[in-house]
């Protein structure tokens, strides 16, 4: 059962432990290669500093060709990310490029986090108290970093 | 274009044969030709085999190809028709031809000549000149970069072996591609990313290099040469699509299931186009053919009939709203008392809408609404109610041309199916029955085909009447005139065409009465047909000949009778001078149009004087 994409997964995931980017884990499920679970943690010095943010990542045998359905399962505050945890991000989408692996979409993922772009809301509430109230945006933020840390 | 000229000398030759018995004056007979154009079919040997089933398929009366595309009524001139048919060979063909002379003129690969004309409408000369005046912004737009000679050493293990970025697996540099980058990918990935791109459809045709920071375009040398056979044929299916769909002057024919595209000459004027499978649509605008009506009239009336503001005019003219929670109500039956139904449950009046309570003896009784007369009488016509009744009005005016409208369109639809039945059955029985060559009955062919057209003229003359400004009431009679009397002809010939011939089908009919019949049939072609002519002539020049409204009314040309009688009978043309009488001895009355019968020169309806 080694197709492409699972011979590419299983490089994905060596490099992942043997060359971990910062702030990023992840790993495939017991007995299912293409189904992964990764956390990502809150940038320091970021109102997300300190959360533990867990998604899971669906493959298919298109990949690397087509790129995975990632989705937060922690509840999130961003105005790229719907209520039910798909992300809203160009390079998931039609920006997909076959030279991008588990770690290149973690770590987009992260960066995602402090940079939101408000001009393509997932969330509407979350992008309008993004570029209106600064603060409240903050404070929201902070409650799903602490909700992160006690939700199954 | 050889085939073409034998084709309009095999036209000539069949128009002189002898069944026209009123090839007159009206119309030339040199401009009522048809033209079609054949993309050199008979020295294409590679057209495949569906094309020839289906040629076979449409000419089933026999080997007298051209009988039936001269039979094909047409208004389009026949000299120089301004566009092509287009069969995917052709297309290739064209398309080959400009990749060629593309490629040789800039010295660059015929791969990389197809990504330029595609980006620029497969137009050669725009690529010569936009190449000439700024190639790097070409070739930028495009994605074509000038190679670099040695591949990036990144990731490298062996000098001989390199890493491919998408399996992270290392290969031998030879056995390894790149576009016109030097992003090196082994075949397999390769083949994987072309084959994802062409499974999303003709997206793959603009595929660019997998690195994303790298603009370089994939051509087509690169992904033909790796995919698989079945990838090779829906490439190669796109880039012929894109000929098409990526030009500015061709078009796929909008038939549905119809694979021809139509390629206009530059410089024509093109307008209406017939295509090889038989479909006649505008060019402009892609709708079925509505020449001599105008595309905005076409699209006004399309939309018009789908749009929901006719539902609206009715209900605007058949209901009122409950004046307490305006929901609108339709009253069919009954008195003039309303009651709302639940839970508004409101009682008024429907003539004034005033609330019940308030009628009583005072108001003139229940049954006798007088405000409302009264209001009437005084001039104060309500703004609601004259809008409804004018609302009412209109809608009444377009059921009457939609119905027409839409019979015509069905009487078109049955028309040809009843000439793929005459094709596929009747003909052969009939030649065995009269024992006539099939030549002899293309005559019936020409028939059908002549009703089908008509009918799609007459069909459009409705959505042109319906828009025919209410002022221009000369404008209006000539053209109610027209299309009556064309009507009127192509009644004639259509119950002809599918009555009389079941006499001669399953019958004993002789084959004396049969040539009876030919001569009829073949004569109201013919007439139908200068009727038709004059119609879309006057259409043509916008009904100019009645310009001059002072000439009009002097002379009483011919009415209709029967099911066009709407037709006004007068007309500009002041040459026939007299009476009409028709076939049964009527004479119509230039006052009031009624048939009158015998010789008195007083209508015995309005008892004025007629004759000249």
């Amino acid at each position: 059962m080694s197709t492409p994409s699972r011979k590419r997964l299983m490089r994905d995931f060596k490099r992942l432990q043997h060359d971990p980017p910062a702030g990023i884990s992840g790993a495939p499920q017991d007995n299912n290669i293409m189904l992964w679970n990764a956390v990502i943690f809150g940038p320091d010095d970021t109102p997300w500093d300190g959360g533990t943010f867990k998604l899971t990542l669906q493959f298919t045998e298109d990949y690397p060709n087509k790129p995975p359905t990632v989705r937060f399962v922690s509840r999130m505050f961003h105005p790229n990310i719907y209520a039910d945890g798909s992300i809203c991000l160009d390079i998931l989408q039609n920006q997909w490029s076959p030279i991008y692996d588990v770690a290149a979409i973690l770590t987009s993922i992260q960066s995602l986090l402090c940079d939101p772009n408000p001009n393509s809301p997932a969330n509407s509430e979350a992008a309008r108290m993004y570029s209106e109230n600064r603060r409240e945006y903050n404070r929201k933020v902070r409650e799903v970093v602490e909700q992160s840390w006690t939700a199954e | 274009m050889e085939s073409e000229e034998d084709m309009l000398d095999a036209r000539s030759a069949t128009s002189d044969d002898g069944f026209y018995p009123n090839n007159d004056d009206e119309c030339d007979s040199d401009r009522m030709s048809m033209g079609y154009r054949y993309e050199e079919e008979d020295d294409d040997d590679g057209m495949d085999g569906d094309e020839d089933a289906y040629e076979d398929d449409f000419l089933q009366y026999g080997s007298d190809e051209d009988a039936l595309h001269s039979g094909r009524p047409s208004y389009t001139g026949r000299q120089q028709l301004p566009y092509t048919v287009l069969t995917e060979e052709a297309i290739t063909e064209r398309q080959d031809a400009a990749i060629e002379s593309v490629a040789s003129v800039l010295s660059i690969s015929r791969a990389q000549a197809c990504l330029i004309l595609r980006k620029h409408e497969w137009c050669v000369s725009r690529v010569n000149e936009e190449w000439f005046a700024d190639e790097s912004r070409v070739r930028n737009c495009v994605g074509l970069i000038e190679k670099s000679i040695k591949p990036s050493m990144t990731g490298q293990r062996d000098i001989r072996e390199i890493k491919c970025g998408i399996c992270l697996e290392y290969h031998r540099i030879e056995t390894m591609q790149a576009c016109c980058c030097d992003h090196y990918f082994c075949q397999s990935c390769w083949r994987a990313y072309a084959h994802t791109a062409i499974c999303d459809g003709p997206g793959c045709l603009s595929l660019r290099c997998p690195n994303p920071d790298c603009n370089a375009a994939v051509g087509d040398e690169l992904i033909l040469k790796l995919v698989l056979e079945e990838d090779k044929r829906k490439y190669r299916h796109y880039i012929t699509r894109s000929y098409v769909e990526e030009n500015r002057r061709a078009k796929w024919c909008p038939a549905p299931g119809c694979e021809y595209a139509i390629e206009f000459t530059p410089g024509g004027d093109i307008q209406d186009v017939t295509c090889n499978c038989g479909h006649n649509f505008c060019w402009n605008c892609s709708e079925e053919a509505h020449r001599p009506v105008e595309c905005v009239t076409v699209e006004r009336w399309i939309l018009k009939n789908s749009a929901e503001s006719e539902n609206m005019n009715w209900i605007l003219a058949n209901s009122k709203p409950c004046p307490k929670c305006k929901r609108p109500i339709e009253k069919n039956l009954g008195c003039m008392h309303i009651t709302c139904t639940p839970p508004c449950k409101f009682e008024f009046c429907w003539l004034c809408l005033g609330a019940w309570s308030e009628h009583g003896e005072r108001t003139g009784g229940f049954y006798a609404c007088n405000r409302y007369e009264a209001e009437k009488k005084e001039g104060k016509h309500d703004e609601t109610e004259r809008r409804r009744e004018m609302a009412k009005n209109s809608l009444e005016r377009y059921t009457h041309y939609y119905e027409r409208w839409a019979s015509n369109e069905q009487s078109k639809a049955k028309a040809l199916s009843d000439l793929k039945q005459l094709q596929i059955t009747q003909l052969e029985k009939l030649s065995d029955k009269h024992s006539l060559p099939m030549s002899q009955l293309k005559f019936l062919v020409e028939a059908w085909l002549q009703i089908v057209e008509c009918r799609r003229v007459l069909k459009w003359t409705y959505a042109y009447g319906y828009y025919l400004p209410e002022n221009e009431a000369t404008k209006k009679q000539f053209f109610e005139y027209l299309q009556g009397q064309a009507e009127t002809a192509l009644e004639r010939l259509h119950q002809c065409a599918e009555k009389e011939v079941k006499a001669h089908l399953d019958g004993d009919a002789s084959n004396v009465t049969f040539t009876d019949f030919r001569t009829k049939l073949a004569g109201l072609t013919s007439v139908t047909k200068n009727y038709f002519q004059r119609l879309v002539d006057a259409f043509e020049n916008g009904l100019a000949e009645v310009k001059d409204s002072t000439a009009v009314n002097t002379t009483v040309q011919a009415s209709v009778k029967g099911k066009c009688s709407r037709s006004k009978a007068s007309s500009s043309r002041s040459n026939n001078a007299s009476r009409v009488v028709d076939d049964e001895g009527h004479w119509y009355c230039r006052h009031c149009t009624f048939a009158n019968t015998g010789c008195s020169t007083t209508c015995s309806m309005c008892h004025l004087e007629t004759m000249i």
